[in-house]
């Protein structure tokens, strides 16, 4: 338990990917299915990023030439999410240009009610 | 040495040449820069598995950066095989589309060779990084393009299958990054041979977490190189794409994620690790699951694409028996069956893609008798079935051989069954169509020999294909001996 609330940051991001996972798997709707993608992937991004988090140091931006690495946060997660966010961005929009085609030949974006036009 | 940068140079070649065909007008040019580069990553990758074979493995340090800090490439002789496979199996393949896509969609052919390229670059990345969240960006990259190829059709089933596939492989995606998150808090590092070794010192401390990040890594890779219970979206979207494409969705996508699933569980963790858990035995109950139930599911169907797909799962599930055996030749087995499934399945798949645009009938009863017809491609496909089902010298015998001496090896005698079992479902779907293509009065009855035969020059890939089948099949030995040497 008290692990739990030292640990807000990754409660927090696990519990929200848990949220966005369940959205993403079970709602019909696809624009509901492509949100919990983003809440599932934004939950990871703040996983990440408190891993690199140290309480109490800035932004690894070095102003003085002895500075050593005492005081600054870890980059390196930060600069992984960069990237990571740039997949998520570009697989939203994919996803979203797949619906609109979607909609333009079945008429709805509810997954049920299209797997149920299959059988017929 | 420059050979040394000869992996990552086939990836930047293929990324590069891709994103320059938009820039010109005819669509017979991209298709031929498409060729022209794919052709020669085969032989550099020819070039490579050559100078690995005498000089061992290859480190590459992207940028000149050291190994915990850049972007390490690492080329082993298994990483060069598959590399290799990939390469020609995708060579072949576009040399085939290139007389026939035209006969099945009319627009978009610059774009559908650009993202071949992206996608095949792509997958060579997840094959040769020892980084592990680069392989993230390449598994993205590689899943926006195979999505993109599925859709390339713009048919109602096309972007339906599609959308699956896309949201079934975010799901993955998401879980494989999680996973990556795990393992990066509990060991500080991304690269593959340095989370070993800070594994092999804390895993005792940290029990729970390395289990919950096998679960999410096994299921992330999983869903997109279609384990059992999650491999709904593969039959549609491999059934609904162009016939070559699907042999690349089939017989070359799966393989890199299943690929990567290996090395995450014997290089990055090690035996020692995951056998400690009951992993292996999940991996193992789901691949036998997928060996049984892809081949019942693939009797049912009525679409000839449809069962080759549906086969694609049973064969998938026999490399997850081969990982989850958790023996040395187990494993070899399962990398040499991603090699030769890769070869049979493309066969099957640009076969059955000539057999369709010649005749225009999918349903397999209106292709009894086309054995008179096409007596050339319907003995290609024979071939590849027979391969599926086990016959002698082809490569699925030697792998359902080795399999089962694998799981005496292991103790798991009971899991012969499951092998036999297989075998004994595979005929089943697979003999039919052959028999009925060929023999039978009323099914010949009005068909006149060799009226619908492709030209042979069509033809080439497809018996180039045939021939590494028998190739992989015949050299079995030398192929098995070096992957065991190699292995993590």
């Amino acid at each position: 338990m008290q692990g739990i609330i030292t640990n807000y940051f990754e409660t927090g991001a696990i519990i929200l990917f848990g949220v966005g996972f369940v959205t993403l798997l079970l709602h019909n709707n696809l624009i509901k299915k492509i949100i919990g993608m983003n809440i599932m992937d934004t939950a990871i991004f703040l996983f990440f990023i408190s891993k690199g988090y140290i309480e109490g140091r800035e932004a690894p931006i070095v102003k003085e030439i002895n500075a050593t690495k005492e005081g600054f946060v870890n980059p390196l997660p930060t600069g992984l999410m960069l990237t990571g966010i740039v997949v998520a961005v570009s697989m939203t929009a994919f996803a979203l240009a797949l619906t609109i085609k979607l909609y333009e030949k079945y008429g709805t974006i509810e997954l049920n009610e299209i797997m149920k036009m299959r059988s017929d | 040495m420059i050979i040394k940068s000869f992996p990552l140079l086939t990836i930047i070649f293929l990324f590069i040449t891709s994103f320059t065909m938009p820039l010109f007008k005819k669509d017979v040019i991209s298709k031929r820069l498409s060729f022209i580069t794919l052709s020669i990553s085969s032989v550099i990758s020819l070039i490579s598995v050559i100078y690995i074979k005498f000089n061992g493995e290859i480190y590459y340090r992207v940028g000149h950066w050291d190994a915990p800090w850049g972007i390490e490439l690492h080329v082993g002789i298994i990483e060069g095989i598959i590399g290799l496979v990939f390469t020609s199996v995708a060579t072949l393949a576009i040399w085939y589309s290139m007389f026939s896509l035209e006969r099945s969609m009319k627009e978009r052919i610059g774009f559908y060779y650009l993202l071949i390229n992206i996608l095949i670059g792509s997958l060579l990345g997840i094959v040769y990084t020892n980084d592990l969240f680069n392989a993230f960006v390449f598994i993205e990259v590689s899943t926006i393009a195979a999505c993109g190829i599925v859709v390339i059709k713009n048919k109602k089933e096309n972007i339906k299958a599609a959308l699956k596939y896309l949201i079934l492989s975010i799901l993955g995606s998401g879980l494989v990054l999680m996973g990556i998150a795990f393992i990066y808090s509990i060991t500080g590092n991304l690269n593959m041979t340095f989370i070993h070794n800070e594994l092999i010192k804390i895993h005792g401390q940290y029990q729970s977490t390395v289990l919950i990040t096998l679960v999410l890594f096994t299921i992330g890779l999983g869903v997109k190189s279609a384990m059992f219970p999650l491999h709904t979206w593969l039959p549609d979207a491999h059934s609904n794409s162009p016939a070559s494409a699907s042999a690349i969705l089939s017989g070359l996508v799966l393989k890199a994620y299943v690929f990567l699933l290996i090395k995450i569980l014997f290089r990055v963790f090690g035996l020692e690790i995951i056998s400690q858990y009951p992993l292996l035995d999940l991996i193992l109950i789901l691949g036998s699951a997928g060996m049984i139930m892809g081949s019942v599911l693939a009797i049912l169907q009525r679409n000839i694409k449809r069962v080759i797909a549906y086969s694609s799962v049973a064969q998938m599930g026999y490399i997850f028996y081969g990982i989850g055996l958790g023996n040395e030749l187990g494993l070899a087995m399962a990398i040499y069956h991603i090699i030769g499934h890769a070869l049979t399945k493309s066969t099957l798949f640009l076969s059955v893609g000539s057999i369709i645009e010649q005749t225009g009938n999918h349903k397999l009863t209106d292709l009894r008798g086309v054995g008179k017809e096409m007596p050339v491609t319907l003995s290609i496909f024979t071939i590849g079935a027979f391969s599926m089902v086990g016959i002698p010298i082809l490569p699925g015998f030697i792998s359902k051989w080795y399999f089962a001496l694998a799981s005496i090896e292991a103790g798991k005698l009971l899991y012969l069954g499951v092998i036999l079992a297989s075998s004994l479902l595979n005929a089943l779907y697979y003999f039919p169509i052959v028999i009925n293509s060929f023999f039978g009065e009323e099914n010949l009855k009005g068909r006149v020999y060799m009226s619908k035969n492709k030209p042979l020059k069509e033809l080439v890939p497809v018996l180039v294909l045939t021939l590494l089948v028998f190739l992989i099949g015949i050299f079995n030995k030398g192929i098995i001996d070096a992957i065991r040497l190699d292995l993590f």
